[in-house]
């Protein structure tokens, strides 16, 4: 893409994408280290993730901040348009996926100090790597600008979804089996449901991602594979 | 009922509606020196279409075009078609004092005549028309609220319009246009010397006039385009790059030569 004429402008449209590649990065570390630390027990590092949500919250106020007063300065249109309004949303959709590490994290203590079975956590773990792949690729094909390899990514979620219902049932099992495991289980079960909705917010910035490279929208239906509602209580 | 245009913004969706002009592979010359390229367009009645592009790129001459002003110069000369409903405006026997009062044209300095508010529309109207003083009257009035300058000037109809300041001569400008009815009026950067609150003014006005007229408005203001108009070409050297809905033009146009102007990316 050619240089602008004021250079200034891009320089300021350079500094939004580095706070979303910055929060792209945080957020893959946070999910990383969350599900490290319920898997491992270890409350340090779930400390840690606590500590960096923080950070991730300055940086969407940060970036929020820099693309408003980009649009009063240089009135962006088309690519620089799309480009500035998704990154005001991806960025929402990053310190979301931060809230959500975090709140595994919190759990970390809850589920640790209970008899649970340790290979409880065998599923959530796979859940968690899959999860964990969607969150850095989905920053990464947005910088290369692959747009073809974020409709997939979208359409991946579903592997998530699938994943998901699987370990409600599970942790369902557990819980029938021996009462004992139904404060380790539901905590789990919280911390699955935060993976699926990151998940979700990878969805999210894949089609935000997608509308900024292309200029089009992704077809609206994406196939859902969350069963749990048949079997849960209403929520 | 107008017929709806398609929302989808990744449509070129332009056609759908009846058509007041038509340039058919138009072609302008400066002389030797093609000024345009095979221009082929087609614009929509009562509504609002702009032309964007740099400088030199074309968009005031075929502005010019559209009522024959370029004739006043010499050397200057047109070649293909432009159908004002369907007649051929480049036609030899087309009557250019007729022509002229179905499109009218407004300049980017205003041009009041050296004479009263009142004279300034009066005059015009009187050149094609024998009506009489009352009648006179009212359409000086009419053609004043028309142009939201009434209020301004209806306690001083008789000062000279030159008093006026200057997004207040743009629109007396405007309400002469009005006044001699025509159907389509032309506005050559009617906004790029004025301050901010008179060139609000005019984008209300303009907004409100397209209910009845078909209105083409240069202006090297990209906002005022995507603010005004229902769509917009853009031209680049000569050609027509890219005419499509004013929406897909500022927010995904098709042409990179498009999308690299309006984001401030040339040469």
């Amino acid at each position: 893409m050619a240089e602008h004429t004021v250079a200034s402008f891009d320089e300021d449209l350079r500094q939004i994408s580095r706070l979303i590649n910055d929060m792209g990065d945080l957020a893959s570390s946070m999910v990383g280290a969350s599900t490290r630390a319920l898997l491992e027990t270890d409350n340090a590092m779930a400390q840690r993730v606590v500590s960096d949500d923080a950070i991730m919250d300055a940086r969407q106020r940060e970036l929020d901040d820099r693309a408003i007063t980009l649009i009063a300065k240089r009135q962006p249109m088309a690519d620089d348009l799309r480009n500035v309004v998704g990154s005001i949303r991806m960025a929402g959709d990053l310190e979301r996926i931060g809230d959500l590490a975090k709140n595994i994290a919190k759990r970390v203590g809850s589920v640790g100090v209970s008899a649970a079975p340790r290979d409880l956590t065998h599923s959530i773990d796979s859940m968690a790597q899959l999860v964990l792949i969607q969150v850095q690729a989905v920053i990464q094909e947005y910088t290369v600008g692959d747009a073809t390899a974020l409709a997939k990514l979208r359409n991946d979620d579903e592997r998530i979804d699938v994943k998901y219902t699987s370990v409600f049932r599970e942790l369902l099992t557990y819980m029938m089996e021996d009462p004992r495991n139904i404060t380790a289980c539901t905590h789990l079960l919280f911390c699955a449901k935060n993976l699926e909705r990151i998940g979700d917010h990878v969805t999210n910035i894949a089609e935000n991602a997608y509308y900024v490279l292309t200029g089009t929208q992704l077809p609206a239906n994406r196939p859902k594979q969350d069963e749990t509602t048949m079997s849960a209580p209403a929520a | 009922m107008k017929p709806m245009l398609s929302t989808d913004l990744n449509a070129a969706d332009t056609t759908v509606e009846k058509a007041k002009i038509e340039v058919k592979n138009l072609n302008f010359y400066y002389g030797q020196s093609k000024a345009l390229k095979d221009i082929n367009l087609s614009l929509p009645e009562r509504s609002v279409t702009a032309f964007i592009g740099p400088s030199g790129c074309g968009k005031s001459t075929l502005l010019r075009v559209l009522n024959r002003i370029y004739e006043l110069y010499p050397k200057q000369s047109a070649e293909g078609q432009v159908l004002l409903d369907g007649k051929n405006i480049l036609d030899r026997s087309q009557d250019l004092n007729l022509l002229r009062t179905k499109i009218g044209m407004v300049f980017q300095k205003p041009t009041p005549f050296p004479m009263s508010i009142y004279e300034n529309i009066a005059f015009g109207v009187r050149l094609y028309e024998k009506i009489s003083k009352a009648e006179m009257d009212g359409r000086v009035e009419q053609a004043l609220k028309r142009a939201a300058l009434w209020n301004e000037v209806k306690d001083k109809l008789n000062a000279s319009g030159l008093s006026l300041s200057g997004g207040q001569q743009q629109r007396l400008c405007i309400a002469r246009t009005v006044a001699v009815k025509p159907e389509v009026i032309l506005l050559d950067e009617p906004a790029s010397a004025l301050d901010p609150l008179s060139t609000a003014k005019i984008e209300e006005l303009i907004d409100e006039l397209q209910a009845d007229y078909t209105i083409v408005i240069v202006t090297h203001n990209m906002q005022q385009a995507a603010r005004v108009s229902r769509q917009t070409a853009f031209m680049y050297l000569g050609e027509l790059v890219e005419f499509d809905r004013t929406e897909k033009i500022f927010t995904s146009p098709r042409e990179k030569r498009t999308q690299d102007y309006i984001t401030g990316r040339f040469g």
